[in-house]
């Protein structure tokens, strides 16, 4: 069960935050194009600079709590991560417009 | 102690508003809702970079002297703050400026006027 550790946390952080597009009226996962123009550059440019880190060893991911699978020399986990978090951003700015434009 | 992911997660959020101010200009910067949301974010940076960076059992491991030392809150790197500031802030600029970009079709400030 260790090897699902990042990987369930990262899924606690998408069914914590998947209500505000369902019921909270936020338009993220709705909005594909968007979604990608924004996320293409994050991805790239963060995950570039964890890619460097990591092989400056300024840090290193546990093989014990990840699955196994090491795209480009991060663990999948990782590169979800930056499609995860960013979608919990862009889900909260999108549900707190969606609050103020009520009347 | 500085070292070098110090270095780079304090000139990462600086970049991003430079990002903004030259280039993305959204205005994301004058909005409550920006602040609001990134702050929100960062607040639930901590229970979820507090269990990948546990001392005691490490998702994710640094090396001690790539950074200050500091960890707070629990065993997370301070430098992980300005890391995150900076892919939170980067991210809804460019999740504001798509917004923007398709209400206007026809060019960057087309329609500014009719909108």
């Amino acid at each position: 069960m260790d090897k699902w550790q990042y990987l369930g946390l990262l899924g606690l952080c998408v069914t914590v935050t998947l209500p505000l597009e369902i019921i909270g009226g936020g338009r993220v996962y709705r909005r594909p194009k968007a979604l990608l123009t924004t996320l293409a550059p994050v991805v790239v440019l963060f995950g570039g600079w964890d890619l460097l880190a990591v092989r400056h060893g300024e840090w290193q991911y546990s093989r014990r709590y990840t699955l196994g699978w090491w795209p480009l020399g991060l663990p999948v986990e990782e590169w979800l991560f930056f499609l995860v978090v960013p979608i919990c951003a862009m889900l909260t700015y999108e549900v707190l417009a969606r609050g103020r434009r009520r009347p | 102690m500085t070292g070098s992911y110090t270095i780079a997660a304090a000139c990462a959020p600086v970049l991003v508003v430079l990002l903004e101010v030259t280039v993305l200009r959204t205005g994301v910067l004058r909005r409550g809702r920006f602040w609001l949301t990134t702050a929100i974010t960062l607040g639930f940076q901590v229970p979820v970079d507090g269990w990948l960076s546990k001392l005691s059992a490490p998702i994710v491991s640094y090396q001690a002297r790539a950074s200050s030392g500091v960890r707070w809150p629990w065993d997370i790197p301070v430098e992980d703050f300005g890391f995150g500031l900076a892919m939170i802030a980067f991210t809804l600029m460019l999740w504001e400026r798509a917004r923007l970009d398709s209400r206007d079709p026809g060019g960057r400030y087309g329609q500014a006027a009719g909108d």
